[in-house]
């Protein structure tokens, strides 16, 4: 199998990943129309990238743009790892997010309940 | 807004840390200012855990007050102070700094000027007539206001002002996640995105020497931006 193939297979669970928890989070309207379009075209231009790594790195050595060698083995693991941290990274900032307005939410409400008037 | 102005019950929510030495005098001041108007008010001081007694200070000065058991900053006491003017049924409500640069007359009058304009959120701008406020000053605002422009699409002349008017609708819908100065520009980005009418109404501000010591330095223009950029960045990336 193509390294370049492996690469892409690899990665693209990572891939739709993303994108159905971007649309889920859509559905149950707790995002709006305008970030789930960039979240899906973030990981659509990902998909794109890596599905076009071949004919992207035959064009740029083919015009001396590059004298890289071709991916190797190391690569596929380097570059899935990198689009994993990114994918867990992203999801660990929005639990974050979410965590720290639910703080954010009780400590506003304790405040007022335990304030006496 | 279909109450009669007669019956229009009012909040006033003042957001204070360690202001013991003034918000006795801002209170009352309030107090005594609304007490010659037909609506029915009360002083919320939403005191965000400070270290002296600014909460003994403004319950005896005749304020209903509210403790922060952590400190989150200005964002945050005003998002407690407006929560509770929500949950209490209040049909407007006002924020002012709690370090005297405001005029109770100006809130009273951003009160009315509300309900003639019909606006959801009405924000009391120092620059539209900018007597007694330094030049350092000015140019600080006016580049919040020029940046918020730019990140949010909001043409507010006084972006950072902390005299602000709620609606009804605006106490029920508006929410933000900045917790720090930042939730002044936060604040009109969701609001121009719930489709809220912003509108801004003069008034002037006063300028003490306690008050220019309490104020925001300009250095902390470039936090507010820092936050505002993290934010717009965020809101793309879900």
């Amino acid at each position: 199998m193509s390294r370049y193939l492996l690469l892409f297979l690899i990665n693209l669970p990572f891939i739709f990943m993303a994108i159905l928890g971007a649309v889920t989070q859509y559905k149950l309207h707790r995002s709006t129309r305008q970030k789930t379009i960039a979240r899906v075209s973030l990981w659509l231009i990902v998909a794109i990238g890596l599905a076009l790594t071949q004919p992207i790195y035959e064009w740029l050595f083919s015009n001396k743009l590059t004298q890289t060698e071709p991916l190797s083995l190391f690569d596929v693991v380097e570059i899935t790892g990198i689009v994993l941290v990114f994918y867990i990274a992203n999801r660990t900032r929005a639990k974050v997010e979410t965590l720290e307005k639910r703080i954010q939410d009780l400590h506003q409400e304790l405040s007022i309940k335990l304030s006496d008037r | 807004m279909s109450l009669t102005k007669s019956k229009l019950r009012v909040c006033v929510v003042i957001p204070a840390f360690n202001e013991s030495s003034v918000i006795g005098d801002v209170v009352k001041d309030v107090v005594k200012t609304f007490k010659s108007t037909p609506y029915s008010t009360e002083i919320v001081v939403v005191n965000d855990s400070s270290k002296d007694n600014t909460a003994a200070v403004a319950k005896k000065s005749g304020a209903t007050v509210i403790n922060h058991i952590l400190n989150t900053g200005a964002g945050g006491a005003t998002a407690t102070g407006l929560s509770y003017a929500q949950q209490n049924n209040f049909d407007i409500a006002c924020t002012m700094d709690a370090d005297g640069q405001h005029d109770s007359k100006d809130v009273v009058e951003g009160v009315h000027q509300i309900i003639v304009r019909k606006a959801d959120l009405l924000i009391g701008s120092r620059l539209i007539n900018n007597q007694g406020m330094s030049k350092v000053k000015v140019l600080g605002n006016k580049g919040l206001s020029l940046i918020t422009y730019v990140l949010f699409g909001i043409n507010s002349t006084d972006s950072q002002s902390g005299l602000r008017i709620y609606s009804r609708t605006a106490l029920e819908q508006l929410r933000w996640k900045t917790s720090g100065y930042e939730f002044c520009s936060e604040m009109l980005w969701r609001a121009k995105q719930i489709g809220l009418k912003i509108d801004e109404y003069p008034i002037k501000a006063i300028y003490t020497d306690y008050s220019r010591s309490k104020g925001q330095n300009n250095w902390n223009a470039i936090n507010i931006v820092k936050s505002l950029l993290k934010r717009r960045i965020t809101e793309i990336l879900g």
